[in-house]
């Protein structure tokens, strides 16, 4: 008996040397639709957008697991669908009914039903969900009166246009079957093992080393995907993308990988282009957070000085070498529903900036410093982290003493969000198509401690929080509109934070990957449609 | 003065002297020359070399002078070597002399924590004692003294070991003297030398280990120091390479002349031994 169990395994670890080595991404293998190799930068700890609904997951995760509908560029009302074919909301703002598209399985062969989308609404997104914990904060059950209908159900009235906006971000469906009495979902290990309905399954993980999807045959798209493999290839190094772009390892780098001082140069090499659009609907902010405990801080005046003493002209075309547009707000220019240039503006001006400060009464001491402050610059970016440079020195030029202190993704995190272990930090928070997404929780009061992107910076303000509470009732769209432009004025007469700039990514790709910035949210849509010519 | 002469007459003795002294300069003539924060933004960004007079080394990504970071970074750059490599030498010879002369449990006790220091490879140990506390200069002072002990702790503790026996020692023993008097009165002065060799090895290795740790961007980012000069030229490496050239030829050339000054410094050493 142990003999005949010891050639077993034998047999098992040879098979499975053998497979593996099949396995491998290899040159010769995937022939038919070929195979994209993309940069990917980061590793997420949760690859579960139905969780983490966050760019560097979606990024991968969005190939696999599938929202409701996508953003679009032509569509109505900017989307196109997805996992629904249609949604409607009510008048009283009390319900939105969705038809679910039919004949669409999951990756391990289940069909896929309403109830899968009422399991994630109210097991997943609403208490689990970064942002999806706001945007269905009154949603009281999901009614699934046949396998193809949904109909949320609110408590209170819920503006349908916020939904809607929110479809592409908050709507990633997770299978019920498969997290169905897991005791705690946000730690369940299926959480990096997904399941999904999207065009490509995730075949294999390395950390370090790389993702790899292949194609999904049983996918309702028709015709679709037409790549067979994608494979992540993790590149940290950002300077290492835009050689193997040139090398032709990778095919594709997304998020300004290739960093934008590179960006002139790679433009001219034959077999790449730059393109700079499909990201209209993640608009990064480039914003000061302010911690209001601090007393200076909570001076306005104070921070009126700080918003002077910024060259936003200097920001642009210095650090974002001219990829990046000057903010005039809280809500990005791209957000055309809600914009309004019509707010308070802080035109760079030291002398000003230097008066207000000595009018608040911090007087320069002997070695010309007013004060000084602990300045935390986010490292997402290398252009945060510029920032960070340059805030030291601008604010050093109206006498504040700005020390920098670095830490990597986690410690700036907690230390930001959680401690409140910080004077001002240089932030990038994501505008997501509706200011009650993710932009009103950067000023609102009352958000528990350990929320990423939100405001931990203790400002509270009576006034602007009624207006968000508004704003988060009204059902008609253009009573709605308007509450947001006074929010937008509001903000930047309080100045709870100081928002400098905006900007999309740059993707780089070899002119042979076709279909590339299709959609507002290329990089983090599914890539069913995306080819690559041989 | 006769072996400053000797270490001027061997090649690799004049060639160091002359590379640390220009070093030593540019540091103090950092303060003089650029009174300002070398982190501060004086001209546009990424202007060459030897283009515009008043920035001769030109500017980097955010528009600051490459020259003023340059030699404000030969202060960083010595200040850490020199700190740590003095840190290092005073705690690794008390160390070792206390062990070699206790003997016994002591010695054991004291030799195991050298090994267990020993063990941990001297740069993860900086990287990860950084990462923990936080980065500041007397931190990163302290990470690099924190792996570069135990080589003079193991060599003093040779020494005492071998002078502990000779007999101006047992001499002291019979005037009376107290052990820990005998130890640092007579040991240790005696052991010190051969400990002293190991001194210029341990600045260079340093001042590397400091541009290594701010290259990672675990350096203070309040002051400018040659490693972060590279970090962030590395980012524009293809259209702006004397970003990253220039403070990595000045941190070769650091290492290099304290490397010659040690051999010149030993060969003098040697050579008056030998006379004498």
């Amino acid at each position: 008996m142990p003999n005949i169990l010891l050639t077993r395994r034998r047999l098992l670890q040879t098979t499975a040397v053998l497979l593996a080595s099949m396995a491998m991404p290899t040159g010769g293998l995937a022939q038919e639709g070929g195979r994209l190799v993309v940069a990917a930068d980061s590793e997420p700890k949760n690859l579960n957008p139905a969780i983490a609904a966050s760019n560097g997951v979606f990024f991968i995760a969005s190939k696999v697991i599938e929202p409701l509908a996508e953003a679009s560029f032509d569509g109505a009302d900017g989307l196109a669908p997805r996992l629904a074919t249609s949604w409607e909301g009510s008048d009283d703002g009390l319900s939105v009914t969705f038809k679910l598209r039919e004949g669409v399985t999951w990756h391990d062969g289940k069909p896929f039903t309403s109830a899968d989308v009422a399991f994630s609404a109210m097991n997943v997104w609403k208490p689990l969900q970064n942002l999806g914990r706001l945007v269905f904060a009154n949603l009281e059950s999901v009614e699934t009166p046949d396998d193809l209908t949904a109909v949320f159900k609110f408590s209170k009235p819920t503006p349908f246009q916020l939904i809607r906006n929110a479809l592409p971000v908050v709507t990633s469906v997770v299978a019920k079957h498969i997290f169905e009495g897991s005791a705690d979902i946000a730690a369940d290990p299926a959480n990096n093992q997904l399941v999904g309905t999207g065009p490509f399954k995730l075949a294999e993980y390395k950390p370090g080393e790389y993702y790899r999807l292949t194609r999904n045959d049983g996918y309702w798209g028709e015709g679709e995907p037409k790549l067979s493999e994608i494979v992540f290839r993790v590149l940290p190094d950002r300077a290492a993308a835009a050689s193997a772009l040139e090398a032709d390892e990778i095919q594709l780098a997304a998020f300004s990988q290739v960093p934008l001082s590179d960006l002139e140069r790679i433009s001219k090499v034959d077999g790449i282009k730059v393109y700079s659009e499909g990201y209209e609907a993640l608009t990064y902010q480039l914003v000061v957070e302010i911690n209001h405990r601090r007393k200076e801080l909570a001076d306005l005046k104070v921070r009126q000085a700080m918003a002077h003493a910024i060259d936003k002209d200097f920001v642009v075309n210095t650090i974002f070498l001219g990829y990046a547009k000057a903010s005039t707000g809280i809500v990005p220019r791209d957000a055309k529903e809600f914009y309004t240039p019509d707010t308070e503006q802080y035109p760079f001006d030291v002398a000003k900036a230097n008066a207000l400060l000595d009018e608040a009464g911090y007087a320069k001491d002997a070695n010309g410093v007013r004060f000084t402050l602990k300045l935390l610059p986010a490292p997402f970016f290398s252009e945060t982290r510029q920032f960070g440079d340059y805030l030291r020195q601008a604010l050093a030029a109206i006498g504040i003493n700005a020390e920098i202190a670095n830490n990597d993704a986690g410690a700036h995190l907690k230390a930001v969000y959680t401690d409140h272990d910080f004077d001002i930090s240089v932030g990038s928070p994501v505008f997501r198509g509706d200011p009650a997404i993710s932009t009103t929780i950067l000023v609102k009061s009352g958000t528990p401690d350990g929320v990423f992107f939100s405001n931990q910076g203790g400002f509270a303000n009576a006034s602007l929080d009624a207006l968000i509470d508004k704003a988060n009732e009204t059902v008609d769209v253009a009573a709605r509109t308007d509450l947001f432009k006074d929010f937008q004025k509001q903000v930047s007469e309080q100045l709870p934070l100081i928002n400098v700039a905006e900007w999309g990514f740059i993707t780089v790709a070899r002119t042979s990957v076709k279909n590339v910035s299709n959609n507002p949210r290329w990089a983090v849509s599914n890539w069913a449609d995306t080819e690559l010519e041989s | 003065m006769s072996l400053l002469r000797r270490l001027l007459g061997t090649p690799e003795g004049a060639v160091g002297t002359v590379i640390l002294c220009l070093l030593v300069l540019a540091a103090l003539l950092a303060p003089v020359l650029f009174p300002a924060d070398p982190l501060s933004i004086v001209g546009p960004a990424l202007v060459p070399p030897f283009t515009d007079p008043s920035l001769p080394l030109g500017t980097d990504r955010l528009g600051r002078d490459v020259l003023a970071g340059l030699m404000h970074g030969a202060g960083t750059s010595l200040a850490v070597g020199i700190a740590a490599a003095a840190m290092a030498m005073i705690a690794g010879s008390l160390v070792g002399t206390l062990a070699g002369l206790a003997g016994g449990l002591v010695d054991e006790a004291l030799m195991r924590v050298v090994d267990a220091f020993q063990i941990v490879p001297s740069f993860l140990l900086a990287l990860a004692f950084v990462s923990v506390t936080g980065a500041s200069l007397p931190v990163v002072i302290t990470a690099i003294a924190l792996g570069a002990w135990t080589g003079p702790a193991r060599l003093a503790r040779a020494e005492v070991l071998s002078i502990r026996e000779r007999d101006y020692v047992a001499a002291a023993r019979v005037l009376g003297m107290r052990p820990l008097e005998i130890a640092f009165r007579e040991v240790l002065p005696n052991a010190l030398p051969p400990v002293m060799a190991l001194s210029s090895v341990i600045v260079a290795i340093s001042v590397l280990t400091e541009a290594a740790l701010s290259f990672l961007g675990l350096g203070d980012p309040n002051i400018v120091t040659w490693g972060s000069m590279i970090a962030q030229g590395r980012n524009v490496l293809r259209s702006a390479p004397f970003l990253s050239i220039l403070p990595g030829i000045a941190l070769m050339l650091t290492v290099l002349g304290v490397y010659l000054f040690s051999e010149g410094l030993a060969d003098a050493l040697a050579r008056r031994r030998s006379r004498a």
